[in-house]
C-alpha cells in the first residue's frame, strides 16, 4: 500500500468513525473471563504448548501465557482459544503511519 | 461454534499429530479451508478432531509439513454403521424384531361382542367370520368399520343396529337386537267345564260354543263352553275360551275367641356379641343382665368364609328384645262380626277377587267355652269355568 494511500484512510477513518479492524487488517480480540479468546484477522499459529500459544498478527504477534490452553476452532480467518488465560501479550512491529 | 453442523452424522476423527512444527501443519490446514476443532496439545504433538470427509485431503499437507499421524478414535454414524455391518446377525436380530412389533400390532387379537341378549355370539362372530373380522387378521384387509356393521346388520336376522369399533388391536361389535312380538302360550284343544255345582248367571264364549244358558242348573264337570264345534261327522276341536259365572253356595263353620292374647315389642332390646372360635364362644359386649321379665332372644351368626369353605371362626350377635303381652276381651257382637269378615276374605281370596257375595245367613250361633260358634251360608256369584283339555284317541 501506497503512503498516500495509507494516510487517505487514516483520515477517511478520522471522518467517518468507522471501526479500525474494518478498515485497516487489524485483529479483533474479544476475551471472555479467562476462559474463552476469540481472535479474528489471524494469520497463523506461531507456537503452540498448553501453557504458551503464539499467534501471528498482520502486524506482529500476540502471546498468551495460561494453563490448559486448546484451539477450540480453528478457520481461515477465525480462531478461538479455550482455557485458563493468564496473560496477554502484544507484540506490535507497527511501522509508523 | 464449537465444531461443525451435524458432526456426528457425518463422523469424525479423533488425530494424534506429531512432527517437528505442529503449528505449521495447522496453519496449513486451517488455509486449505479444512475444519479442525478440539486442537489440544498432547505429548509431544497435538491432538485435534476433523471431519471424516475432509480426512484424505490431509495426506498431502502432512506431506509437506512433514508430520506424522495416527488416529486415536473414531466417532459418528459412518463407523457405528461399520460396526454394526460387522455384526450382521445382531443387525438383521433388531431389524425383525422391529418388524415384528409393527404386523402384530398391525393384527386383530380379540373380538368382543356386547348388547346381545336372545342371539348368540357366535352366531354374530361367525357372521363377523364372513365379513373378514376374525382374529389373527390384519387390519389393512378389513373394510371400513361403517360399511362393516352395515353388512352385519343385514346378515344377521334379528338385529336392528350394528356398530363396529376398533381400539388398537381389539373390535367391540355393538349389538342391538330388534324388538320381537310377545310370544303367545301354546293352547291345546279343550273345553271349559264346571269346577262346581251351581246356577249359571253370566256366560260369554269367546271361542267355542255355549252349551249352558243361564239360569241353568249345572254340576260338577258339566261341559260349560264345549270346544267341539260342528256336528257328529264333521268335527272340529278348538281352544274354548270364555267367562262363565254362577251362583255358588258356600258353608262355613266360624269360630272366633272372645279373649285374645296378643304379643308385642317394646322396642327396648339388649345385645351381646360373642367371638367364636370352633365350639367356644367369647363374650366380647354386652355384659350385665338385661333387666327385661319378658325377652325374646333371637341369635345371628356371622362365620367367615373363605370361597365356599366356611371357617370355624365368626361373630356371633345375640338380640334380646323385650316383650310385652296384651289381652282385649270382646262382645259377641263384635267376635260375629269379625268372624264373618273374615269368611268374607277367605271367599275373595279362594274364588277370586271378583267375586261378590250376593247374600249370608247364619244358620245357627252357640256362645261357648269362651268361643262364639256360627254356621254361615254365603251366596256367591263367582267364576266356575275350568278348562278340560280335548284328548283325541
Amino acid at each position: 500500500m501506497t503512503r498516500i494511500g495509507r494516510r487517505l484512510r487514516g483520515w477517511t477513518n478520522g471522518v467517518l468513525d468507522l471501526p479500525q479492524d474494518v478498515l485497516q487488517e487489524l485483529p479483533r480480540i474479544t476475551l471472555i473471563g479467562n476462559k474463552e479468546l476469540h481472535i479474528e484477522n489471524h494469520r497463523g499459529v506461531l507456537n503452540f504448548s498448553s501453557g504458551q500459544l503464539t499467534i501471528a498478527l498482520v502486524n506482529g504477534s500476540l502471546e498468551i501465557s495460561g494453563e490448559g490452553l486448546m484451539i477450540r476452532n480453528i478457520l481461515g480467518q477465525e480462531l478461538a482459544v479455550e482455557g485458563i488465560i493468564g496473560e496477554i501479550r502484544y507484540k506490535g512491529s507497527e511501522e509508523k503511519p | 461454534m464449537k465444531e461443525p453442523p451435524l458432526s456426528t452424522l457425518r463422523g469424525f476423527v479423533t488425530l494424534h499429530v506429531t512432527g517437528p512444527q505442529v503449528e505449521k501443519f495447522i496453519n496449513a490446514v486451517a488455509e486449505a479451508g479444512i475444519v479442525i476443532w478440539e486442537v489440544k496439545p498432547a505429548g509431544d504433538g497435538a491432538s485435534l478432531n476433523l471431519l471424516l470427509d475432509d480426512f484424505f485431503a490431509l495426506r498431502p499437507l502432512l506431506k509437506k509439513t512433514g508430520c506424522r499421524m495416527h488416529v486415536t478414535a473414531r466417532n459418528g454414524l459412518p463407523f457405528r454403521a461399520a460396526r454394526l455391518w460387522r455384526r450382521k446377525l445382531f443387525a438383521a436380530g433388531i431389524f425383525l424384531f422391529g418388524v415384528t412389533l409393527l404386523l402384530f400390532c398391525s393384527m386383530i387379537w380379540t373380538i368382543r361382542v356386547e348388547g346381545n341378549k336372545l342371539i348368540a355370539s357366535d352366531d354374530i362372530l361367525a357372521a363377523a367370520r364372513q365379513e373378514g373380522v376374525y382374529p389373527y387378521q390384519w387390519i389393512w384387509r378389513m373394510e371400513d368399520p361403517d360399511k362393516l356393521s352395515k353388512k352385519l346388520a343385514s346378515r344377521v336376522p334379528g338385529i336392528s343396529w350394528v356398530g363396529v369399533e376398533r381400539t388398537g388391536t381389539s373390535i367391540t361389535i355393538q349389538v342391538v337386537e330388534a324388538d320381537r312380538p310377545e310370544s303367545k302360550p301354546l293352547l291345546s284343544q279343550r273345553h271349559l267345564v264346571s269346577r262346581t255345582d251351581a246356577v249359571v248367571t253370566e256366560i260369554y264364549a269367546e271361542q267355542g260354543r255355549p252349551v249352558v244358558g243361564i239360569h241353568s242348573r249345572v254340576k260338577k264337570g258339566q261341559i260349560l263352553i264345549s270346544g267341539a264345534l260342528g256336528d257328529e261327522e264333521n268335527t272340529q276341536y278348538v281352544v274354548a275360551k270364555g267367562e262363565v259365572k254362577g251362583l255358588v253356595w258356600h258353608e262355613y263353620n266360624i269360630e272366633v275367641p272372645l279373649k285374645t292374647t296378643s304379643s308385642s315389642y317394646t322396642g327396648e332390646r339388649k345385645d351381646r356379641t360373642y367371638l367364636v372360635l370352633g365350639d367356644w364362644a367369647v363374650q366380647l359386649w354386652g355384659y350385665g343382665k338385661s333387666g327385661f321379665d319378658k325377652s325374646r332372644t333371637l341369635t345371628e351368626n356371622n362365620m367367615l368364609t373363605w370361597r365356599s369353605l366356611q371357617l370355624p371362626l365368626g361373630v356371633m350377635t345375640e338380640k334380646e328384645l323385650q316383650v310385652q303381652y296384651t289381652s282385649s276381651v270382646k262382645t259377641a257382637e263384635e267376635a260375629r262380626a269379625d268372624g264373618i269378615a273374615r269368611a268374607k276374605n277367605d271367599i275373595l281370596a279362594r274364588y277370586g277377587a271378583d267375586s261378590t257375595i250376593k247374600s249370608q245367613k247364619i244358620l245357627h250361633e252357640k256362645k261357648d267355652n269362651g268361643k262364639v260358634y256360627m254356621k254361615v251360608l254365603f251366596e256367591v256369584e263367582e267364576k266356575i269355568a275350568e278348562e278340560l283339555p280335548i284328548v283325541n284317541n
